[in-house]
């Protein structure tokens, strides 16, 4: 029995290796070697020098780091409830069976994603050219003499994420239609003979049955919104001034422009913590089972 | 007879054979140019490989924002390209990547490949050494000047083929256009991004006779009347409602709805296929000097790994002296400068139209000392940062020009100091 069972933990083990193997190769050594080159100053051609956390307290003191910090987190508050928010919105319209030309709708509301980050930034910076955006163009007509979103200090940031929203919402869309597929009708039904409503249906039962995709949906965008760049780099190359300069695009400044691979790598790492606390407190706030699950996990018990 | 005709054809193809070998020293070449830029030096290089069979140039270009740091990390990797590029400005930073061309591991490349700096404009010669070393091999210089649209001069009642030299007439010019046309009247800075802002704000600062730095680099020097009153007139364009404040004057003087743009010599092309009818001058006399930003591309030969035969580092060499003899093509299609003096004066180049609208005017510029180079130090990178930013904060009417100076003086000489 005991044979039996290493054996088989043994072939659990080698269908894992090759996962695992990628895994540690390119995940893993890269943020252990990043740490390590955080604790340089890293230049082999002109020599290297080991300054144990000296990366780290200079970046605590840089008003830059700081800067790049809070627009960073500001970005990821406003881009998460608009990814995900959009995404369920979209869902939950899309499961009404009366809904018309629903096929159409979906894959239009899909269909940015398919888009790479620069098409997707070049064409929400045309929309709000200066001089031939036609969306401030049509703002104007409509009464509102809207600001050049991209170059205003208080505007960038959520103009971003807005076109951040409308760019990635479309997949999260996509996770949550599946996961509401598998709700059994009958709960809903029972709900409506019960009198709730729309809303209550919504709230009390949908909610908390598709958790586990909510949990995912939500992860997925915290890690692209806080590692956000390519947007970023192509609208407004961190501007104006430094007004949208954000933490990957720091990183890239100071690895690619000004050859301080050691700070990189610790604006990098820095990083890296600030998505897994995230992570973390996603997973111990929403779980990873649903309500449906949990309830019949506690049932077996 | 049959063992003789064996014999003969063994040797045929051991000379073929070694022939070939010898014959293909590949170099790879990679540079930062892109759009018309690239097209140039595609032409360039398809003319050497057409004319050399024993060497061969493979060449790859395109990538602008991320190109030194790709240099400089291809030859910490031991696999750098035989040649690359290099603005002269960047030569502090890129220093520990180059070869030393005439200390070199295959001796002094400028005598094998028969170099001499008499025959290149003596201003970009100079600039290419670095701590008593030679690493630069001058190939162009570029600059800004004035583009005007003769169309909207003449709908504002200004003279056509007269263009503004002094602030004055500039002033002038500007308000007819503003005040008689729909068109946007000035832009100071190409498409307005942050960094061309910052390249406008220097020129109005040097033309008042005023450096950014100290000569060692100590502290900041901009923080003062004169980096004030440059803001000030750079900021003048949105006040003075000659344009608006994220306005791009490219898009606007290729769609017909700009009077005068102060962009760079690499505009031609691209101005002449908008089928715009426009004009080229100097750069007015803003303050006490006429002085515009510009800089200069250079061949190099990146550091190579150990092993590398002499021979590849002399092929590179020469092949460096060969595109620079035939630069006149970078200045016919690519709209630069030639540094190379013969090239520069080159038939085919004086009879172009490149040369006859603009490029003329440009090189008589860089001829009076108008030419003033950006920051040239090894954080220049990150010391231009400062200046971006906070230049287009004032232009955009976030921080005041005073403002704006005194960040950039904390933040530069906070650079400075660490």
């Amino acid at each position: 029995m005991a044979r039996g069972s290493t054996r088989r933990q043994l072939t659990g083990m080698l269908y894992v290796l090759p996962f695992a193997a990628v895994w540690l190769l390119f995940l893993v050594w890269p943020v252990i070697y990043g740490f390590y080159l955080s604790l340089w100053e890293w230049d082999p051609l002109r020599g290297s020098k080991f300054v144990a956390l000296g990366n780290y307290q200079h970046l605590f003191t840089d008003p830059r780091f700081w800067n790049a910090f809070w627009n960073t987190i500001e970005f990821a508050v406003i881009s998460i409830p608009l990814i995900v928010g959009f995404g369920l919105l979209f869902a939950l319209l899309l499961h009404n069976r009366n809904f018309f030309g629903k096929d159409l709708v979906e894959a239009s509301l899909f269909f940015p994603y398919l888009l790479n980050v620069s098409i997707i930034s070049l064409i929400w910076a045309w929309l709000v050219d200066p001089d031939y955006g036609i969306l401030l163009q049509g703002l104007k007509v409509l009464g509102w003499n809207a600001p050049p979103f991209l170059n205003h200090p208080l505007w960038v940031i959520p103009f971003i994420a807005l076109a951040t929203g409308w760019w990635l919402s479309g997949y999260r869309m996509v996770v949550f239609r599946a996961a509401l597929k598998d709700i059994p009708a009958s709960i809903l039904e029972s709900a409506e003979i019960d009198g709730a409503s729309g809303w209550a249906k919504v709230w009390h039962i949908v909610l908390p049955l598709i958790k586990p995709s909510i949990l995912f949906a939500v992860v997925l965008s915290a890690l692209s919104s806080f590692s956000v760049l390519g947007q970023v780099l192509v609208m407004t190359e961190g501007g104006p001034g430094r007004a949208s300069e954000v933490l990957a695009l720091y990183l890239y400044r100071l690895g690619f422009h000004y050859f301080r691979m050691g700070e990189a790598a610790a604006v990098g790492f820095i990083l890296f913590l600030l998505m897994l606390v995230v992570a973390i407190f996603a997973f111990r706030f929403l779980g990873f089972e649903s309500e449906f699950e949990r309830k019949r996990g506690s049932e077996k018990a | 007879m049959s063992r003789a005709f064996r014999n003969l054809a063994f040797a045929a193809a051991a000379l073929l054979f070694f022939s070939a070998a010898q014959a293909q020293i590949v170099l790879k070449m990679n540079t930062l140019f892109h759009s018309g830029d690239a097209q140039a030096m595609e032409r360039i290089v398809e003319k050497f490989n057409a004319e050399h069979s024993d060497v061969q140039i493979d060449l790859s270009q395109g990538q602008w924002a991320d190109y030194y740091a790709q240099l400089y990390n291809a030859v910490i990797a031991n696999d750098a390209p035989h040649i690359g590029i290099v603005h002269t400005t960047n030569l502090p930073q890129m220093q520990p990547a180059l070869t030393p061309l005439e200390n070199s591991p295959a001796g002094n490349l400028l005598a094998a490949a028969g170099i001499e700096g008499s025959n290149y404009i003596s201003a970009l010669w100079d600039a290419g050494a670095f701590e008593g070393e030679r690493y630069l091999i001058p190939l162009d210089t570029h600059m800004f000047g004035l583009w005007y649209n003769k169309d909207v001069f003449a709908a504002a009642g200004l003279d056509p083929n007269v263009a503004p030299s002094t602030r004055a007439e500039f002033e002038a010019a500007a308000n007819a256009i503003r005040d008689n046309t729909d068109a946007y009247a000035v832009h100071l800075a190409e498409d307005g991004l942050a960094r061309k802002l910052a390249r406008a704000w220097y020129y109005l600062y040097w033309g008042q006779n005023a450096e950014l730095f100290d000569a060692d680099f100590t502290t900041s020097t901009f923080n003062n009347d004169r980096g004030l009153a440059a803001c000030e007139y750079l900021t003048g364009v949105v006040s003075n409602d000659w344009n608006i404040a994220a306005g791009d004057g490219f898009k606007q003087f290729t769609a017909g709805d700009l009077g005068m743009l102060v962009a760079g010599n690499w505009f031609y092309w691209t101005a002449t296929e908008a089928g715009v009818n426009f004009g080229f001058a100097a750069m007015p006399t803003f303050f006490d000097t006429p002085k515009t930003w510009g800089n200069s591309h250079n061949l190099v030969i990146p550091k190579q790994p150990a092993g590398t035969p002499d021979e590849v580092y002399v092929a590179a060499a020469q092949a460096i002296k060969w595109i620079n003899e035939n630069s006149d093509i970078w200045g016919i299609y690519g709209g630069h400068i030639p540094a190379y003096n013969p090239a520069r004066e080159s038939a085919d180049l004086l009879a172009s139209d490149t040369w006859q609208v603009s490029l003329s005017t440009f090189a008589k510029m860089a001829e009076d000392g108008v030419l003033h180079y950006p920051i040239t130090h090894p954080k220049a990178a990150e010391l231009e940062s400062v200046f971006n930013t906070n230049i287009e904060l004032a232009y955009n009417g976030t921080l005041t020009c005073q403002a704006a100076l005194t960040q950039a003086t904390t933040e530069a000489n906070r650079i400075l100091k660490r």
